[in-house]
């Protein structure tokens, strides 16, 4: 068996004294924490130990013994084995260092009195049995401040591993590490902060303030709570229309990522703490770009001419979409279509857009006005600016959309009929309860009706599919438009920005393993290693990190989708009938 | 045979064909009993030529019907027929069959109703005439070959299709694809009450004209032969007016339809060699009587 010992790095000049730290249950290896120095009484070192232990939760031991020879301190070696006899453990290890010598020796004592001494120096050969030590260098501070990922075991009900339990000791002995020099304690430690306390003004000042500011907070998220509970709200159309509006979507989800980050509750785990962060940085960020925008926006007189360009763009592309039904009407790229209909059809949508446009001339005195108090709505952030526009967008492009459920229902209804009347026409029928083609004897006068309706229907089938493609594709490319919109709102809200900072400039706080590197490996002292860790992928931090996103668009595969388009159901966004029925 | 019932084999245990025991013989081993139950043609029939000659005017007959329809078709889309005059005689044509069935069908029950007949000619009727402005515009930017290719391609799906043996109620696919075919021509008439008269026709022929043929073949044997070739001479005499050269040559597809091919098949019956025995699956018979001698 080989005896790890891991021994912080600040502590290889420290005075001789005690080494205090704790055996690793169930290996065989000991992590030490601190050095507690000459002089100090036995009794005050025990109270010492257990006050600590009761508040840390750590066993926390004398390990053993550490010696750093100086000028006028000779012949310490018996009084430190006289040591072991006040604190009495199952192991003692004494620590030397010799002046000259990087490596220092380490000898164990186990408490028959045998003294385990390095392997090589007392029998050449046939040591292969007797133990062996290694001493295993750490930074403390670096240690204790990081993550070790995966954050959980595969297996829970197993044994947390070595490193892991090494990792845990040292941060939860954090206590232990906020004694130093200048505190007038009975007893002087030599740990990382031993020089003085690491700690910063401005983030205390920044702890003192979180808590009233997470109170008055989290009372406004009730007071928006309490908003929304309004019975008026929660009507049937006013819900399916807010849950429609990508602005109140995005509000919702910020007020529940507020919640979360603003609970006036202390992160209890890392991932909670992680959450928070992230979710504070990203809300950070966004307000940040949302006044860079507005700063654009309000400056020059930018709205009024934002606002003057979008009637006439408005205005053009009802114009296109008139000259594009005139096309359609007529013998579009040479295709034979049923003139009646095709007439019919035209005419439909040409006065559709007649209601669009004279619609669009009604608004177009207030649309400056509007835009300007929407406008102000960026200051809440650049998201909510991205849902504004995604609405905007589609309220201007509302009549393509009823183009397009007009197209997709006809042409659905066309599908449905000339696939049952196939049926009919082969002399087959769907049997529901079996659910397959079953042969079926029909009378004449519905053999008749079916192939009439057939003949008519499968004719008047291209026009319809003409008219559905042309209207799709318009819908497609609006769909495109708002897709490409949402996924920049979900990018701005999901992205973990805290942790990915944390890992390009504090890589050590998110560890995924550690390596090892040979310090010294000299004959007759142990075999020195230096500990060092290694940080997780960027593509693991993107993976952990990142914050649930609601998604608002159809999850279906691109097959699924083609499918739906050839069939002429309606595709994004009024897809979600079961989750409407279920709220 | 001989190979496998070699020597050595005790004879007081009989072989027996079955897998399910250990016999005392190997696995390749059949005894002399092993073909005996092999029959020859014990299903072959000979038919008669002149039964077969007259079954044969069902097809000929129903290849006819479509010649005096497509005659029919030409002739109204020349304007050499008046709809309305049309759709009097085919109504005429209607009232005089529907008569015909009811006499033959004498005093047995009745499947139908008469009030169920009056609804399904009052539903014909009223579809028909609804929707014959949308049949004239429907093929309207179609080109003219495409439609007579499909009407073609239709009315052979009905003469293949149609079920022979049970010819009423005239069979689904048969049916719809005279019905298809005949709306894509009377989609080219020039006016609405010609696509009406023209689908009339079609329902007539196709539709009613079958189970019609199929009782007098139940109820007046006798008169069968004459009506299929009284049909014969109207579908030759209607193409021969056109087209004579057309009427010679439908004239000798029908001969060679109802002379030659039940010859052939009378004659390559002799010819047939079926084996039967134990090893047939289940065989459901057919009441082929009416063909036996």
């Amino acid at each position: 068996m080989v005896l790890k010992i891991f021994f912080p790095q600040c502590c290889n000049t420290a005075d001789s004294g005690l080494l205090v730290g704790r055996w690793i249950p169930g290996h065989n290896s000991a992590v030490v924490l601190a050095v507690i120095h000459y002089p100090f009484i036995p009794g005050q070192v025990k109270k010492f130990l257990n006050e600590l232990q009761s508040q840390t939760q750590v066993e926390l031991i004398v390990l053993g013994s550490w010696s750093m020879p100086k000028e006028g301190q000779e012949g310490m070696d018996s009084f430190l084995k006289d040591l072991s006899t006040i604190f009495p453990q199952k192991c003692w290890l004494q620590l030397s260092r010799e002046i000259g010598k990087t490596g220092f020796t380490c000898h164990v004592v186990q408490n028959n009195g045998k003294i385990l001494q390095d392997p090589e120096q007392e029998n050449g050969d046939g040591s292969s049995e007797k133990d062996q030590i290694t001493l295993i260098h750490y930074d403390q501070r670096k240690v204790m401040l990081s993550q070790i990922h995966p954050l959980e075991e595969v297996k829970s009900d197993s044994e947390p591993s070595e490193l892991r339990l090494v990792f845990q000791t040292v941060a939860q002995s954090q206590l232990l590490f906020s004694q130093d020099k200048y505190d007038d304690g009975p007893l002087k430690l030599t740990h990382w902060q031993s020089e003085g306390r690491e700690a910063s003004i401005i983030a205390e000042l920044l702890k003192q303030v979180s808590v009233p500011v997470c109170f008055f907070l989290s009372w406004l998220l009730s007071l928006w709570h309490y908003f929304w509970s309004f019975r008026i709200l929660n009507v049937r159309p006013v819900l399916f229309i807010s849950s429609k509006l990508s602005t109140c979507v995005q509000s919702g989800h910020r007020a529940l990522n507020f919640e979360t980050a603003f609970s006036t509750k202390r992160a209890a785990t890392h991932t909670d703490f992680m959450r928070k962060a992230n979710i504070f940085v990203s809300f950070l960020v966004d307000i940040a770009l949302g006044l860079l925008l507005i700063s654009w926006l309000y400056r020059e007189n930018r709205i009024s001419k934002l606002a003057n360009t979008l009637v006439p763009v408005a205005d053009r592309v009802a114009k296109e979409l008139q000259e594009l039904l005139e096309w359609l009407m007529g013998a579009p790229a040479g295709l034979k279509m049923n003139r009646a209909l095709d007439q019919v059809l035209g005419r439909f949508f040409l006065y559709h857009i007649h209601l669009w446009i004279s619609y669009i001339h009604l608004m177009s005195p207030f649309i400056e006005r509007i835009l300007w108090y929407v406008g102000l709505s960026t200051c809440f952030g650049l998201t909510f600016a991205l849902s504004i526009l995604s609405d905007m967008v589609a309220l201007l492009t509302f009549h393509i959309y009823c183009f397009y459920v007009y197209g997709a229902r006809l042409y659905c209804l066309k599908i449905y009929g000339l696939s049952s009347l196939w049926r009919l026409f082969r002399g087959k029928k769907w049997n529901v309860l079996r659910q397959r083609v079953d042969s079926c004897s029909y009378d004449l006068d519905q053999l008749f009706i079916g192939t009439l309706l057939f003949t008519i229907l499968l004719f008047l089938l291209p026009t319809t599919a003409l008219y559905y493609l042309v209207f799709t594709l318009l819908r497609l490319v609006v769909v495109l438009f708002q897709g490409v919109i949402h996924l920049s709102v979900d990018f701005i809200n999901s992205f973990p920005l805290f942790a990915i900072c944390l890992r390009i400039c504090r890589p050590y706080r998110l560890a995924e393993g550690v390596k090892f590197s040979v310090l010294c490996d000299e004959p007759g002292t142990p075999l020195h290693l230096m500990m060092e860790i290694n940080p997780i992928k960027f593509t693991s931090v993107l993976q952990l990190y990142r914050a649930p996103t609601y998604s608002c668009y159809p999850k279906d595969s691109w097959a699924a989708l083609c499918k739906k388009l050839f069939v002429g159901e309606l595709i994004y966004p009024w897809k979600q009938k079961k989750n409407a029925k279920t709220d | 045979m001989g190979a496998d019932s070699g020597p050595g084999i005790p004879a007081a245990v009989p072989w027996r064909k079955v897998l399910y025991e250990r016999q005392p013989f190997p696995d390749n081993y059949v005894d002399s009993r092993f073909l005996e139950e092999l029959r020859r043609n014990i299903r072959v029939r000979q038919y008669r030529y002149w039964s077969v000659v007259r079954e044969t005017g069902l097809i000929a007959q129903q290849v006819s019907w479509v010649a005096i329809f497509l005659t029919l078709w030409y002739y109204m889309e020349q304007g050499a027929l008046v709809p309305s005059a049309v759709l009097l005689v085919s109504m005429g044509c209607a009232l005089l069959g529907y008569g015909l069935y009811e006499i033959l069908g004498g005093a047995g029950v009745r499947e139908r109703t008469r009030l169920a007949d009056l609804q399904s000619a009052a539903i014909f009727l009223a579809f028909t005439f609804g929707f014959s402005p949308v049949l004239k515009t429907l093929t309207e930017s179609v080109s003219t070959d495409t439609v007579y290719a499909m009407s073609a391609v239709m009315l052979l799906a009905h003469l293949v299709s149609f079920p022979y043996a049970q010819p009423s109620p005239p069979g689904s696919l048969s049916l719809n694809a005279a019905l298809f075919g005949s709306v894509c021509l009377a989609s080219r008439l020039p006016g609405a009450l010609h696509t009406f008269t023209m689908l009339s026709c079609a329902l007539l022929e196709f539709a009613l004209w079958p189970c019609l043929l199929h009782r007098i073949r139940e109820k007046a044997k006798w008169s069968f032969p004459w009506a299929a070739g009284l049909v014969c001479l109207g579908g030759v005499g209607g193409v021969g007016s056109l087209w004579p050269e057309g009427a010679v040559l439908l004239s000798m597809a029908l001969l060679i339809l109802t002379l030659l091919c039940p010859l052939l098949l009378v004659h390559l019956q002799r010819h047939k060699d079926n084996i039967h025995g134990p090893w047939d699956e289940a065989e459901i018979r057919e009441d082929l009587s009416h063909f036996l001698n």
